[in-house]
């Protein structure tokens, strides 16, 4: 019953975002070589960081500088390969330093048992002031050569990036690991009933920790996509993503309560999320309209679940009302 | 009920004592470094940039006690400002743009009130939702302008000074934290804000109208973010996109280092007043300093995740306290076997 609900929901989502494509296809020139090259660059990391931060929604969490921390990927990204290191260096460090500034949320998250969001919300401030007060330049690199843009400019076929490939890989990676493993399990565990995932065996602290963990690895490839597409970097353009993320990852159908949610639907939802945005552009409105849509996503986004779940849980006492009648004995 | 008393009282006291302490020590630190610090001038400038935030951060601590949280309210005092300027810009009727403005204000601060009091959306998810989207209107509103030319008249009611030192809003500030923090000790709505943060269901079932409650508290944050807006616009003296950035973090963090649990259910009016100067005296300390607001901004960040480290450790020692002293009791209760008078 749960699960053939929750499917439909993506489907939606999924005809929703091909009705999208075909609208801005028909009204505008979005379906021309080179608009499906600049949606297929730039929704890539969009979808890595989508699913990054719908796993730590899942454990019921959340992250706000999941923006800021992309930036110190990119700045450490652009200084590595500013000294020649090619890829296969730099998009480890990267990975790293993600896991690492992710990893601080989630350590103090779980040791003096905050609301992430709160933690987060101050993590993001002072990334952000450490960038403007500690990095030399506020973190500017340019002139970064082709050891660095290789990866964010190169295309199959002429046609499709590389980041796309690597961000679909990415997707089908972690619905395996979601539906197949231990540890996929227990995110939806920890998020459902914490106590039952404890009497489970289940340890929830060891499960948020590993969860930022995975998150940072995650935005570490999703910000080094990003910034390979251009020459320079610059760690403050990637402050406020987190508004597209979070978004994609609620749109997406993952429930901000934790525990519900899939892997596809924050892949379409970083899709519908992004169509949005260059509707904007390509229908003509300024850019300022971003702001107000994507919080308002948000809104209807987190709405929607509130009804779903609401739904749930009448169908449930129902239920559990008639089991008790009926075993009564009326 | 005495037990209770004297298990409360030692925690809240040293905690407000401790606040008062780094003040003192904040205030003598940066007197030390910059004498210029003690000119009556500059020093009273604390209490002009305390109010501005104050202001919120009295509703805020409403607000954060049953629970709730508003991240929206930076954004909301730059609608309210937007707003202002631009109905100024139009109109030329200071009084019209003061009407407009305080009722834009409280317009967001109810659309969070009406979504957090009648849908289950948590207040967290809810304003961080307005937030953007505050933001986002007073940029279609405003784009990149910049309104000012304000008259003179509107500009008294922020840099009206008397004696030529105490700023005005000093006095805004102090009526407020009055009039806050003896609705917050004394009655029947601070109990029940309390009560909320505890556990809401439990005093919705003894009668309280909580979802009445948390609307109207939202919409007074919303109001008094108005008020801050008119305040704040009277100094600048230019209403842009980019005032009130970093404002809700800063808010947050007076009302969580003043003592209040993010949790909701324990907190202190007297304890924001105090977080709030102290916050007063870094911004003007790091100005004289010629600190860049960078380094304000991460260090407000440092103090918001020392305040919640903070009060989960002190809360942490609060119930091995509680713990033991029950444990006494009720040994002691075992022994004399009396057994009422000790839990109340």
């Amino acid at each position: 019953m749960q699960k053939r609900n929750w499917m439909t929901r993506e489907l939606v989502l999924i005809i929703i975002v091909v009705a999208f494509m075909l609208f801005l296809s028909v009204s505008t020139n979005f379906s021309s070589r080179s608009g499906i090259y600049s949606f297929m660059l730039d929704v890539s990391p969009t979808i890595v960081a989508a699913i990054a931060l719908a796993m730590v929604i899942f454990t019921g969490n959340i992250d706000i500088s999941a923006g800021t921390i992309s930036g110190f990927v990119a700045y450490t990204a652009g200084s590595l390969a500013k000294s020649g290191m090619p890829l296969w260096i730099f998009l480890p460090a990267g990975m790293l330093i993600g896991m690492l500034l992710a990893g601080l949320n989630g350590f103090i998250t779980v040791k003096f048992k905050v609301p992430s969001i709160v933690v987060t919300l101050a993590m993001n401030m002072v990334h952000i002031g450490f960038y403007a007060t500690f990095l030399p330049q506020s973190g500017w690199i340019e002139n970064l050569g082709t050891n660095f843009t290789w990866f964010g400019r190169g295309r199959f076929f002429e046609l499709i990036p590389y980041t796309f490939v690597g961000a679909i890989a990415v997707a089908i990676l972690f619905m395996f690991i979601m539906k197949y493993t231990k540890f996929g399990m227990s995110l939806y565990a920890v998020g459902g009933n914490r106590r039952s995932a404890v009497y489970s065996g289940i340890n929830p602290d060891r499960t948020v920790m590993k969860v930022f963990l995975v998150e940072g690895l995650l935005l570490g490839i999703s910000a080094v996509m990003k910034a390979t597409t251009r020459s320079e970097v610059m760690p403050s353009v990637f402050v406020g993503r987190e508004l597209f993320f979070i978004a994609a990852a609620l749109v997406g159908g993952v429930s901000i309560f934790g525990g519900v949610g899939k892997i596809v639907g924050a892949l379409f939802g970083a899709m519908l999320v992004y169509l949005l945005s260059i509707a904007m552009i390509y229908l003509g409105f300024q850019d300022y309209y971003q702001f107000a849509i994507q919080g308002g996503i948000i809104l209807i986004a987190v709405y929607i679940t509130v009804i779903d779940v609401e739904k749930m849980k009448k169908t449930f006492r129902r239920k559990k009302r008639h089991v008790i009648t009926t075993g009564e004995g009326e | 009920m005495s037990a209770e008393a004297k298990n409360k009282k030692p925690f809240q006291v040293s905690h407000q004592l401790a606040l008062l302490g780094v003040l003192v020590g904040l205030i003598l630190l940066f007197g030390i470094i910059e004498p210029a610090f003690f000119i009556p001038r500059v020093f009273f400038d604390i209490f002009a940039i305390a109010g501005e935030i104050g202001i919120m951060a009295l509703a805020m601590t409403y607000v954060i006690t049953t629970g709730g949280v508003d991240l929206a309210v930076g954004y909301n005092l730059q609608m309210s400002a937007i707003v202002f300027g631009i109905t100024f810009v139009n109109t030329g009727n200071v009084v019209l743009s003061i009407i407009f403005a305080l009722i834009v204000a409280t317009l967001g601060g109810m659309f969070n009130g009406f979504i957090v009091a009648k849908t289950k959306i948590p207040p967290l998810v809810t304003t961080l939702g307005t937030m953007y989207l505050f933001r986002g209107i007073s940029m279609i509103i405003a784009g990149t302008a910049t309104y000012s030319g304000f008259p003179d008249g509107f500009k008294q009611f922020s840099t009206f000074k008397f004696f030529n030192a105490i700023p005005i809003q000093l006095v805004y500030f102090v009526v407020l934290f009055f009039i806050m923090d003896y609705f917050y000790r004394k009655g029947s709505l601070g109990r029940n804000l309390k009560g909320m943060g505890f556990n809401e269901n439990a005093v919705r079932f003894s009668g309280v109208k909580v979802d009445r409650i948390k609307f109207w508290i939202y919409t007074l944050l919303g109001l008094l973010c108005g008020f801050a807006a008119m305040v704040y616009l009277g100094r600048l003296s230019a209403a842009k996109t980019s005032m009130g950035d970093f404002m809700n973090f800063q808010v947050i963090t007076a009302v969580l280092l003043g003592g209040t649990s993010i949790m909701g259910g324990v907190g202190s009016v007297r304890g924001t007043f105090i977080a709030t100067l102290i916050i007063g005296v870094l911004h003007k300390g790091f100005s004289l300093l010629n600190f860049s607001g960078n380094i304000y901004n991460f260090t407000i960040g440092l103090i918001l995740i020392f305040s919640l480290i903070l009060y989960t450790l002190t809360e942490e020692r609060r119930k091995v306290k509680t713990r033991s002293r029950r444990d006494q009791l009720e040994s002691q209760t075992a022994a004399t076997g009396d057994s009422g008078s000790g839990t109340g």
